[in-house]
């Protein structure tokens, strides 16, 4: 595949659109407007939620953005003409024609000229494989922060709401505590950008990064480091927020079940876990990884709260809204596993469950491969298709697993 | 119609398998076998085999019926599908075909009766007795019932007891051609045992393998290595690994005379057993030049494969494969969008077939369930070189191509190491003398006794 790779490339060059940022620009700054701003509390504002759950604000928005990128994002535009679904042609947001993810890897689709571009997120994977690019400038990472913020603090963190919009700018108060390697070191990792980010909006003086890049591009937890700080913070008795992929974790209490140890973290601490395990460690079952997490470091299953989130998008998806009352809940309910979680996306991003077989939307309860369609991918392309297979419920969805498409990438085909 | 409780796999759900269950299981066999099995004349066991396979070509046969009027998710095939398959296995198994396995692999019809004189120029006068192992163990694989079967035929062929241990969810064509020779022969059908279990139970497996004198096991690699792992020392172990196949079309085939046989053999090819066996073609080369394009051939069989839909339909797939096939055919979709080397035909609204085209000729593993692609090479050399990652584990060319130049063909691709070159359109119908990934299926379970006189 490598050869006749330019052979794309060398097509969307002699037929690359004019770079026009204007329109992009004006629709981010109105999304933000109306409704990202309202978000500052921590709370999804009525007006918000009432704005864009109906069919019908959210289809106005999406299709306008729709005919935007259509006009200035050549390959989504190709894809769509392919399709036949061309702004004229489609009528409601659930229409839009959606770029599957693996296309990120190959082909470019942003309205951004290069000399804007300062930021390229990618997603993570072996080293073989081309990673998928999302291209970003000053403004649209600014969307991304804000989106990222105001989703965040929704489910992590209950106290924001508490305060009320008077508390931004927000003084520190909590301690984070980051499993991966410092921003520095990954420029292109999305997650540890939105980790940097809720760090400056909320994190005390004492968060901080506990992880590192090996010599083969792999992340690794610094253990010590990592039980130092947490051992710390439970030695002040002062609340954390852990953030890791599943990987990190279980990096983590590998770490802490080889001394021997538990740490009993401050009530009020809470976890964040994202992104799955990707080989690189023994794979668990979510319910056992949270009673893992709970016998080795005193958090709840109720504390936890499992993140959806991927770099071809700018918001994500959370499972659990930490409740207000910041106490861990008795050890009883503690040992629950986490059934009955539904992933839900901010109400600028909806999901769709699509049937494999049919290509059509399925019903509450039937799974199928998850579609993501996120105004706040104001410069890209809105609707992505994931390969992750989804179950639909009434609220959001539930995740079940990556579409086997493993054999396809063993062979390297899309490797540059 | 609930079948008698004559093999494990018979009994309810509820009942579990226990290691002693599978140890007192393998010593029947074997006393069976001293019984009824072991002094048995390759003629006669010709005979009952041809005559079994008779029944099961027979429209009327009862267990034909069941197999095809089976919940497809038992078989793992929609009727059609599996009729097809049915056909193509039993049809092969004529008692011609069986003296003419015996006499390929061993050299003479006698050889598995008595000591039979063995004549060759330059060689002392020698006789020669080929014998079966005692307890045939076969570890089956669940993807297609044809390999199973056809190794519970070489293994009465060779008058061994046979336990057959099927992956979970695929024992039933295994079990009711079991039953179909119990009712034909009981004796014979008393020296075979079919058992299902989940993959990995290491008590059953322990059990089972401390029994054997010989194993045969298709599957993933992985699960081959670890059985093999298990063994005791010196019990032969005869592993079929994943195997890949595709076809290749010479541009002579493609003439306007020639261009619809090609593809209708090509679309057989896709159909068969859903496409989902090692023999099953993943890609077809086609070469340039021709009277059709290659990309002429891919619509061609892209129509082809709606109309077998008609006759054949795939059937439904598991949530996993549609979703396989789903993200692909985005994929394509959007390079199809961006390059004119790139082409995608599918089924509307449905995952039933799809047919990509791509002027590259690096081969592709299929997602099966007849999703095939269609790749423009300019010659044969075109087409190895795209396919070297995978020489060695090609394990059948399907060729459409004709006279001298086929020919040249085959010869160049048994020099390249293909195992077996076949028509386009019999890649899934191997005759009973295929040699399995190369190796002598019947000749590779027996051992000899020889008498230097």
């Amino acid at each position: 595949m490598a050869d006749n790779q330019p052979r794309i490339l060398g097509m969307l060059n002699k037929n690359r659109m004019h770079h026009c940022t204007r329109p992009f620009d004006d629709f981010a700054a109105r999304l933000q407007r109306g409704c990202l701003d309202t978000f500052s509390g921590g709370s999804v504002p009525q007006e918000v939620t009432a704005c864009l759950e109906g069919e019908g604000r959210f289809s106005e928005l999406a299709l306008e953005l729709f005919e935007l990128q259509f006009g200035h994002v050549a390959p989504y535009r190709r894809i769509s003409e392919a399709r036949d679904l061309t702004p004229s042609r489609v009528r409601s947001w659930r229409e839009l024609p959606a770029v599957p993810t693996t296309a990120f890897k190959t082909i470019e689709f942003t309205s951004l000229p290069p000399a804007l571009r300062t930021t390229i997120f990618q997603s993570s994977g072996s080293t073989q494989q081309r990673p998928s690019r999302h291209i970003h400038n000053a403004a649209s990472l600014a969307l991304y922060e804000c989106a990222l913020r105001a989703w965040f603090a929704v489910h992590l963190l209950p106290e924001t709401s508490t305060a009320g919009a008077a508390a931004r700018p927000s003084s520190p108060r909590l301690r984070f505590l980051a499993l991966t390697p410092e921003p520095r070191a990954v420029p292109h990792s999305s997650l540890v950008h939105m980790f940097a980010t809720v760090m400056r909006e909320w994190g005390s003086p004492a968060s901080s990064f506990l992880g590192r890049v090996d010599a083969h591009r792999t992340w690794r937890l610094e253990t010590e480091r990592a039980l130092e700080s947490l051992a710390a913070a439970a030695g002040a008795a002062e609340p954390v927020c852990v953030l890791g992929t599943a990987f990190g974790l279980v990096q983590l209490l590998e770490a802490l079940d080889q001394v021997a140890g538990r740490i009993q973290l401050a009530p009020g601490s809470r976890v964040l876990e994202t992104g799955g395990y990707k080989g690189r460690s023994r794979a668990l079952p979510r319910a056992e990884l949270y009673a893992w997490i709970g016998r080795a470091l005193g958090v709840p299953p109720s504390h936890i709260v499992s993140e959806y989130g991927m770099c071809e998008l700018s918001s994500q998806a959370y499972d659990l809204v930490i409740s207000k009352d910041l106490r861990h809940p008795e050890p009883d309910s503690a040992t629950r596993p986490p059934s009955g979680r539904q992933f839900r996306f901010p109400p600028w991003a909806r999901a769709l469950v699509i049937s494999p077989e049919t290509g059509r939307e399925v019903g509450v309860g039937e799974a199928g491969l998850l579609r993501v369609v996120d105004l706040a991918n104001v410069w890209s392309v809105l609707a992505v298709q994931t390969e992750d297979l989804v179950r639909r419920q009434a609220q959001g969805f539930e995740y079940l697993s990556r579409a086997q498409a493993s054999e396809w990438r063993g062979c390297s085909w899309m490797s540059p | 119609m609930r079948l008698p409780d004559y093999f494990l796999a018979d009994l309810p759900p509820e009942a579990a398998l226990t290691p002693a269950l599978v140890t007192d299981a393998c010593l029947a066999l074997k006393a069976n076998r001293q019984l009824y099995l072991a002094e048995r004349s390759s003629a006669e066991l010709v005979g009952v085999l041809s005559a079994l396979a008779q029944n099961w070509l027979d429209p009327t046969d009862s267990f034909r019926r069941l197999a095809l009027e089976a919940d497809p998710a038992a078989t793992g095939f929609p009727p059609e599908v599996l009729a097809a398959g049915l056909d193509a296995f039993f049809e092969a198994l004529s008692s011609e075909a069986l003296e003419a396995l015996i006499l390929q692999d061993l050299g003479q019809l006698a050889q598995l009766d008595r000591l039979t004189p063995v004549e060759l120029p330059g060689l002392s006068p020698r006789l020669a007795m080929a014998r079966g192992p005692a307890l045939l163990v076969h570890v089956a694989a669940g993807n297609l019932p044809a390999p199973a079967l056809s190794s519970l035929v070489l293994g009465l062929l060779v008058r061994s007891a046979q336990f057959m241990k099927c992956a979970s969810g695929s024992s039933l064509l295994p079990r009711l051609f079991a039953h179909s020779l119990h009712e034909v022969e009981p004796k014979l059908g008393a020296c075979l045992e079919i058992a299902e279990w989940p993959g990995g139970t290491a008590a059953l497996d322990g059990a089972l393998l401390a029994q054997a004198d010989c194993v045969t096991a298709t599957g993933e690699d992985a699960t081959l290595s670890a059985l093999r792992a298990q063994l005791p020392v010196g019990v032969r172990f005869l592993s079929y690994g994943h195997r890949v196949s595709f076809g290749y079309v010479a541009q002579e085939s493609l003439n306007p005379h020639g261009l619809p046989k090609t593809v209708a053999a090509a679309a057989q090819d896709v159909v068969a057993w859903n496409q989902r066996g090692c023999l099953s073609p993943q890609v077809f080369y086609v070469e340039t030049g021709g009277r059709n394009s290659p990309e002429q051939f891919a619509q061609a069989l892209a129509t082809e494969l709606e109309a077998c839909e008609r006759t054949q339909p795939r059937g439904p797939v598991s949530l996993e494969a549609a979703a396989a096939i789903a993200t692909r055919r985005t994929f394509y979709e959007v390079r199809a969008a961006h390059s004119c080397d790139t082409c995608l035909w599918s089924s509307p609204g449905s995952t039933a077939w799809t047919v990509v085209y791509e002027n590259e000729p690096r081969f592709m593993p299929s997602c099966a369930n007849r999703f095939i692609y269609v790749k423009a090479v300019p010659d044969l050399e075109h087409a190895l070189k795209g396919a070297e990652a995978i020489q060695a584990i090609v394990t059948t060319v399907g060729l459409a191509a004709q006279g001298q130049k086929a020919q040249e063909l085959a010869w160049r691709l048994a020099r390249w190491g293909v195992p077996r070159i076949c028509p386009l359109g019999r890649m899934q119908k191997p005759p009973l003398t295929w040699r399995h990934d190369g190796r002598p299926s019947l000749g590779d379970l027996v051992t000899w006794s020889d008498w230097e006189r």
